[in-house]
């Protein structure tokens, strides 16, 4: 199903902080000049960025890329331990080097029509994604979920190129009160897509691969594990598929939601 | 002193004086040309890295661990960031020696640069019977004999933490090859040196060390210990000093080549290994944090040597000043 569009080489680029603005609570936007990824990069692609040298804390870390404008490319980061926390007070022309384009990116092939499903900062790779489809002119449609108000995240984005944006809080403080599946759920009921393209909370994803395995759509999910090299060399970043295990970083992050054998206690993330 | 070339940008420091450092060195019956190799389960087998460095300039690849059968490794979460290192417990995931031969040595088949076969077994059989299928690999240069894995709850370690059993698998390998032959030790032991003796005294060529230091990590907030397999390997700047130490002590036990790593992210790095009597460093972890690191090493390395007017690189052997 997934057709496989040839894949840049990644590069080592020093990137420059064009602008770095805080977008809401404990979310910013980090755009950085990065001419050569930007060449490249897909949707769905990440880069693996070296926040700090000299630190004590010595890993790079992976970030979607959320957009590509110019030579310019963007990361939409919520601040959730140390090293998201330096990159909060990163300023203009300071400079870091990433590594990327890196991994497998949405690769949906040939539709008409798409639902893109967010799970707060999961929003972040669904982004490039949204605006390369609605060139293409695929009929857009974007759920979008969070915690509360204050964490949804790309909203404008997604409302600017989608045909259609709904909105779900946990909390109800902005749109419909509950979990984004009650949205998806419904929608799967009215129409059909050709595609789903689902990142956020495993749980949430994995939910989201269920419902579209019951209304018979592909569905592609983005996965976060735990990553070292990010290149495919330390096996940090296992997913369980039923072809074995594959390596997030090289193989993934996007995956086949039909391939995925859950496990949460795979992902890195804190519930 | 002159300025230190930290203040250069990464991977744009001019080769000054490349003709004049002889950075050739002796290990194990090979000539490398240069002293600097991966370490083990940090660099695959090289294709990843060939986008950013050129695999030909480096002393030689040392693979990730090769068993006979295909291992899965251990569950997830198996990494954990930890101050100045992190924690790995990948648990020796591999195809297993046919694929490996197969797929990872084939296509190191074009790149002129010694393949050092890093070899991981449950049983001493296993050990032999891997090396024993490598032997129909032309490909293959050299072993090194990992008896220090911490991630694998049969085998790995336990032989590496006896001199018994570390003697038993040098000799079981030995006796099924004539390559050069290296074991890698585990510091995870009372005295390291005695092991090194042992293993000598079996007909090993050199020896490396160290491999990682048993650690654990555990998240406050959840209670939960931050490896899956709660204990793993540590690796990275944080164990330097102890892997120094080790080197040292090892290299004033045996009469064999050291291969000395832990820790190792620059150009100083490698000369502190040589000194204390390193014959070749190994990079391991700095792979990840930055993916040029075995060309700074490298060039670090031939920068301190023109700088201090040494001619050959391997005169730094040893030379730590009492
Ligand atoms: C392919 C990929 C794409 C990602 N894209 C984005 C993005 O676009 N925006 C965004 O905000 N976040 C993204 N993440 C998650 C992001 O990498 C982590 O939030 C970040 O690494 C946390 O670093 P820290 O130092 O702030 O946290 P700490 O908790 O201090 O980090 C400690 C260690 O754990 C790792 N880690 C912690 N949380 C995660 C996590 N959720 N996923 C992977 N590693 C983690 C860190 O990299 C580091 O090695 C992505 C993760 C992956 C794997
Ligand atoms: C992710 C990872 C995987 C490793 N896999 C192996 C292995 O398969 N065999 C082995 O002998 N050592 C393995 N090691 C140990 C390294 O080769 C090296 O001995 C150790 O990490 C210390 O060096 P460093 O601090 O430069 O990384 C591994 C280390 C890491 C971090
Ligand atoms: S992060 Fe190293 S293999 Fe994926």
């Amino acid at each position: 199903m997934r057709t496989k569009p040839e894949r840049a080489h990644p590069v080592l680029e020093r990137v420059a902080v064009v602008a770095n603005d805080r977008v809401t609570e404990g979310v910013g936007l980090l755009r950085l000049r990065a001419p050569r990824i930007a060449a490249t990069v897909h949707s769905g692609q990440f880069i693996h960025l070296r926040i700090a040298v000299g630190a004590d804390f010595i890993l790079r870390r992976p970030f979607a890329v959320h957009r590509r404008d110019g030579d310019v490319i963007e990361v939409l980061y919520r601040v959730a331990g140390r090293g998201t926390h330096d990159l909060e007070t990163k300023r203009t022309g300071q400079e870091m080097d990433a590594i990327g384009p890196l991994g497998r990116g949405w690769e949906p092939g040939e539709v008409s029509s798409a639902l893109l499903v967010a799970g707060g900062i999961g929003a972040a790779p669904l982004g490039m994604l949204a605006e390369d489809l609605a060139a293409r002119g695929v009929a857009v449609s974007v759920a979008l979920g969070a915690p509360s108000g204050e964490r949804l995240v790309a909203r404008g984005l997604f409302e600017r190129v989608a045909r259609r944006v709904g909105v779900v809080t946990e909390d109800g403080s902005e749109g419909e009160t509950g979990l984004v599946t009650l949205l998806t759920a419904r929608w799967l009921e009215q129409e059909t897509f050709d595609v789903i393209c689902a990142c956020g909370p495993e749980g949430m994803a994995r939910a989201v691969a269920e419902q579209a395995r019951f209304a018979r759509v592909p569905c592609l999910v983005s996965l976060e594990r735990l990553m070292a090299c990010g290149v495919g060399v330390c096996l940090s970043c296992v997913v369980s598929t039923t072809h074995g295990l594959k390596k997030a970083c090289k193989h993934g992050p996007v995956f086949d939601a039909e391939e995925v054998v859950w496990d949460a206690s795979e992902s890195p993330q804190r519930a | 002193m002159p300025p230190s070339p930290r203040s250069v940008p990464e991977g744009m420091r001019p080769s000054t004086g490349a003709a004049s450092v002889d950075m050739t060195v002796q290990l194990a019956g090979l000539t490398l040309r240069s002293p600097v190799m991966t370490a083990s389960g940090t660099f695959a087998s090289g294709h990843e890295y060939a986008e950013f460095v050129e695999l030909e300039r480096l002393g030689a690849i040392v693979t990730k661990g090769v068993s006979l059968e295909p291992w899965p490794g251990n569950d997830s979460p198996r990494i954990a960031e930890t101050p100045s290192g992190m924690l790995n417990s990948i648990g020796l995931q591999n195809q297993g020696v046919e694929k490996f031969c197969e797929k990872q040595l084939a296509r190191l088949g074009g790149v002129d640069v010694p393949v050092i076969v890093n070899v991981s077994g449950h049983s001493i059989a296993e050990y032999a019977a891997v090396v024993e299928r490598l032997e129909q690999e032309p490909g293959v240069a050299g072993y090194e004999v990992n008896i220090s894995c911490p991630n694998v709850d049969e085998g790995g370690m336990a032989f590496g933490v006896g001199c018994t059993p570390a003697a038993a698998v040098t000799r079981a390998v030995r006796d099924v090859t004539s390559r050069p032959l290296i074991v890698k030790l585990s510091p995870n032991v009372t005295d390291i040196a005695e092991i090194a003796r042992a293993v000598e005294a079996e007909g090993a060529d050199a020896v490396s060390l160290i491999n990682t230091l048993l650690g654990m990590a555990i998240d406050p907030e959840t209670r939960r210990p931050r490896l899956a397999r709660v204990v793993g390997g540590l690796s990275g700047p944080a164990i330097r000093p102890v892997a120094l130490r080790m080197v040292w002590q090892v290299a004033q036990a045996v009469a064999l080549p050291v291969v000395g790593m832990g820790g190792i992210m620059t150009g100083e790095d490698a000369v502190e290994f040589m000194l204390a009597g390193a014959a070749a460093v190994a990079v391991g972890t700095a792979n990840f944090v930055d993916p040029t690191s075995t060309r700074r090493v490298t060039d670090g390395l031939r920068e301190y040597c023109v700088r201090h007017g040494v001619p050959r690189v391997r005169d730094l052997t040893g030379a730590m000043d009492q």
